[in-house]
């Protein structure tokens, strides 16, 4: 078979990324991934923050400093150092604008109507646009000018940290950029929507989500229940299950196995004789489901010896394919070498040898497959290429750059 | 019936997936106008009684989260171990758009579901389909669930504790949701691909992939080589002024002081110490660094003395930057989380508001949720849509293919 490949499926958008950081930029680089040519726009000099948050003391540290998250969210985009707090800087993103079809803003909207970047002053510039705003909490409100991060806007406000603890125990941890990242996938379809209303209908618009939605809306579960003035129970600690059969254990190796067996109306028996002790469905305290979670004490005592006598690599073996639901907890280091990890598409390989590999956007399509990133750009690397495209002359090239409008 | 302005009027989905992460997506296309029926085992998807199956979900008198995770689908109970409801299904995928499914790689082969088995009866299909750990490799059968392939699998759950602590507590279905959106974005790459070519396709994801994706920055640092330090507990922080403190009437504040040259003289005061600003222990910052064990137990006690409301008050009058940790029961009364479209009025009356999907549209608003439906509910009319007879649809009764 040697067919030419199918076009990407986003092959000939033009996307202006004028957002910083990681969720607005992240959903640009899964549009790119998929063909759309990204044009960063960013201001000159110290270019996008997120181009330094690798020396954060909350990053990963590497013996040697790459800047591996910029090579993340900054692939294959071309960036372009434009000051838009310069009024020289504004017919130039005009002319952008009027050939991009998508534009993703990030800006708290107070900003964004001092930058004149709302969706009402771009629309006449061009109506077919789809433009895609990110907020940390929404376009009104009491809060909506408040600058959102992950950590405060996605894990705080909607609940999640607080749920996320063992009774009596500190709030949960968050990982840097994690809800970021979840929140760029939304985005991504919010655009899409918008795109597939511009072909029906040949109008572009206004699309968007903000963190805090996307928190709740993880934390869907949690939040729908408090909506009917459920409470979550609060997580007993792994040594005091409210059922033992969806329960933590340390292994031998002091690691840790989730036992996750939902469906123990069928698996019990099964489980049973799996781990050599046939004697207790027999036992009439653990014969049926709601016995189980009466006695899941008794029952935690009964297999956490068990659990304790093997390591994680022999429990694995003993209940791969067995059907019983169990995940260990993986560490890092083992998932970047992990096999399935490779089959499942979510590493790729890259074309800059600093950052060899990087994480994949977890879209999987029959007919494309993501775009192999080279380095991202240094700012304003591509700045006087976009302008030649948009038929600046090397003179205006010149003069604007002279103003520092340009970078 | 939807809005035909909807982005997604005029599309049929069979949703023939289980539990939460696929038919999540399925309700989101649902909610853009998009024609969902869940096609559904004569037992039904599990996900009907979960809220009482699972000991970690919040308990209330109705099914708030089969409500959410169903809303505007119409459900079709067809038993597709029946060799008899086969030709239903074709003439079902023949009239739809859209395919969902959730079956591990190997169940899929037996029922005949693979996308090469069902392309045949729509080539203008687009088959959608979410594993847990992916569609090839050693681990493709196994079942996944959000805490196993998302959270656990992927690293996060280690990366989310406290050192010498155990691994963090993922909240139910908090990856499916994540995934949901992922799942929808490939669906909606299709249907770009097919509006191009006309052509239908395979699409999908995994939630391991999409727990990977979530922490992808330290996925990336690991693929260079560079780990995150264990995380101190807060008794023993690297900083006291990016530290978590409990108040008196047991919640937590996080406060986030990026400025200290400028808020350590205004903390002080808000703690009530302005003594200690001066104190040769803590007045610049290498030495509070160095200091942080002893100014997080002067902290510690402090906070501890007054309650969440006193503290909201005192350090938001000072501008001291601090994250809200609100608790879920927070959330249904925040006027933020209306304004941000995350809670919306339902026509359901026992679940009256519920949680919209985060997709916001200028040119399109969600779908009222009506009523999760009965098992087995619109089977009848489902059929009569695709063209069955009232005699095909007595034969397949009997034989208990659908119900």
């Amino acid at each position: 078979m040697n067919e030419a490949p199918e076009p990407l499926p986003l092959a000939g958008l033009v996307v202006l990324d004028i957002s910083s950081f990681i969720a607005a930029p992240a959903a640009a680089v899964a549009l790119a991934d998929f063909g759309a040519d990204v044009i960063k726009i960013e201001p000159p000099g110290e270019g996008d923050p997120h181009r330094h948050n690798y020396k954060s003391a909350n990053y990963p540290r590497a013996e040697k400093q790459v800047n591996f998250p910029w090579q993340l969210d900054g692939r294959l985009k071309r960036s372009l150092a434009l000051d838009l707090k310069k009024a020289d800087a504004r017919p130039v993103l005009e002319r952008l604008i009027q050939r991009a079809d998508v534009m993703i803003v990030n800006f708290p909207p107070a900003t964004r109507e001092r930058l004149r970047l709302t969706w009402e002053d771009i629309e006449a510039i061009n109506p077919r646009l789809v433009y895609c705003s990110l907020t940390g909490y929404g376009e009104t409100g009491p809060d909506r000018d408040r600058p959102g991060f992950d950590i405060t806007a996605y894990f705080g406000r909607s609940g999640i940290l607080d749920a996320a603890r063992y009774e009596g125990g500190p709030p949960g941890l968050s990982l840097p950029a994690q809800g970021d990242r979840s929140t760029a996938m939304t985005l991504v379809a919010a655009i899409l929507l918008g795109l597939r209303r511009r072909d029906r209908t040949g109008k572009g618009g206004w699309v968007g989500t903000s963190l805090y939605a996307n928190g709740v809306w993880a934390n869907g579960t949690s939040a729908a229940g408090a909506l009917v003035g459920a409470k979550l129970p609060p997580r007993q600690s792994p040594d005091r299950p409210r059922n033992a059969l969806t329960n933590l254990y340390r292994t031998r190796d002091d690691r840790w196995l989730q036992l996750l067996m939902v469906r123990d109306d069928r698996l019990w028996v099964p489980f049973c004789k799996l781990i050599g002790r046939e004697d207790l469905p027999a036992d009439p305290r653990f014969a049926d489901r709601e016995e189980r979670k009466s006695y899941a004490a008794d029952l935690f005592k009964e297999l956490a010896p068990i659990f304790a006598s093997k390591t994680y690599r022999e429990w694995e073996s003993i209940l791969s394919g067995t059907g019983i639901p169990f995940g260990v907890i993986e560490r890092l280091a083992d998932v970047v070498v992990d096999e399935q990890a490779r089959h499942a598409g979510i590493f790729a390989d890259t074309g800059n040898p600093e950052v060899p590999r990087t994480v994949n956007n977890p879209i999987r399509l029959g007919f494309a497959t993501p775009r192999m990133a080279g380095p991202p750009p240094t700012i304003g690397q591509h700045s006087a290429e976009i302008l030649r495209e948009l038929a600046y002359s090397e003179t205006e090239i010149a003069a604007l750059k002279k103003t520092g409008a340009l970078g | 019936m939807a809005d035909s302005s909807l982005p997604l009027a005029g599309l049929r989905v069979l949703d023939i997936s289980s539990f939460i992460a696929a038919p999540a997506a399925a309700v989101v296309l649902g909610d853009w106008g998009a024609d969902v029926i869940k096609i559904e085992s004569p037992d039904g998807d599990p996900n009907r009684t979960i809220m009482k199956d699972s000991g970690n979900y919040p308990k209330a008198e109705v099914n708030y989260p089969w409500q959410m995770d169903s809303r505007n689908k119409r459900s079709l109970v067809l038993d597709l171990k029946k060799p008899q409801a086969r030709a239903a299904l074709d003439k079902l995928i023949a009239g739809s758009d859209i395919l969902i499914c959730n079956f591990p790689p190997l169940v899929r082969e037996k029922l005949g579901l693979s996308y090469e088995a069902v392309k045949a009866a729509n080539p203008r299909l687009i088959y959608a389909s979410l594993t847990g750990y992916g569609e090839t490799g050693p681990d493709r059968d196994r079942p996944g669930f959000d805490a196993t392939a998302y959270f656990a699998r992927s690293g996060l759950l280690d990366a989310q504790r406290y050192e010498g602590g155990p691994p963090g507590v993922p909240g139910p279905a908090q990856g499916d949701r994540a995934t949901a959106m992922t799942l929808v974005s490939s669906i909606l790459m299709a249907l770009i691909h097919r509006m191009k070519t006309g052509e239908g396709s395979w699409v999908g994801t995994s939630l391991l992939g999409n727990g990977l994706w979530s922490c992808g920055v330290i996925a990336q640092a690991a693929l260079v080589g560079a780990f995150l330090p264990p995380r101190p507990p807060p008794d023993r922080p690297r900083s006291a002024l990016g530290n978590i403190y409990r108040t008196s009437d047991d919640r937590w504040l996080q406060l986030t002081i990026v400025r200290e040259d400028k808020l350590w003289g205004p903390l002080c005061s808000a703690i009530g110490h302005p003594e200690i600003v001066n104190d040769p222990r803590f007045a610049v910052q290498d030495e509070r660094r160095r200091n942080s064990a002893a100014l997080a137990t002067i902290m510690r006690d402090a906070f501890a003395a007054h309650d969440y409301a006193y503290w909201l008050k005192a350090l938001g009058t000072r501008e001291i930057t601090f994250g809200v940790i609100s608790r879920p029961q927070d959330v249904p009364d925040d006027a933020q989380a209306v304004a941000c479209g995350a809670i919306v009025d339902t026509a359901i009356p026992e679940v009256p508001r519920t949680l919209s999907n985060p997709i916001r549209l200028s040119f399109a608003e969600q779908r009222l949720a009506n009523p999760a439906p009965a098992l087995g509910q619109h089977s009848e009319e489902i059929l009569r849509e695709a063209g069955l007879s009232a005699s095909d649809i007595a034969q397949l009764r009997a034989v208990e293919a659908i119900r």
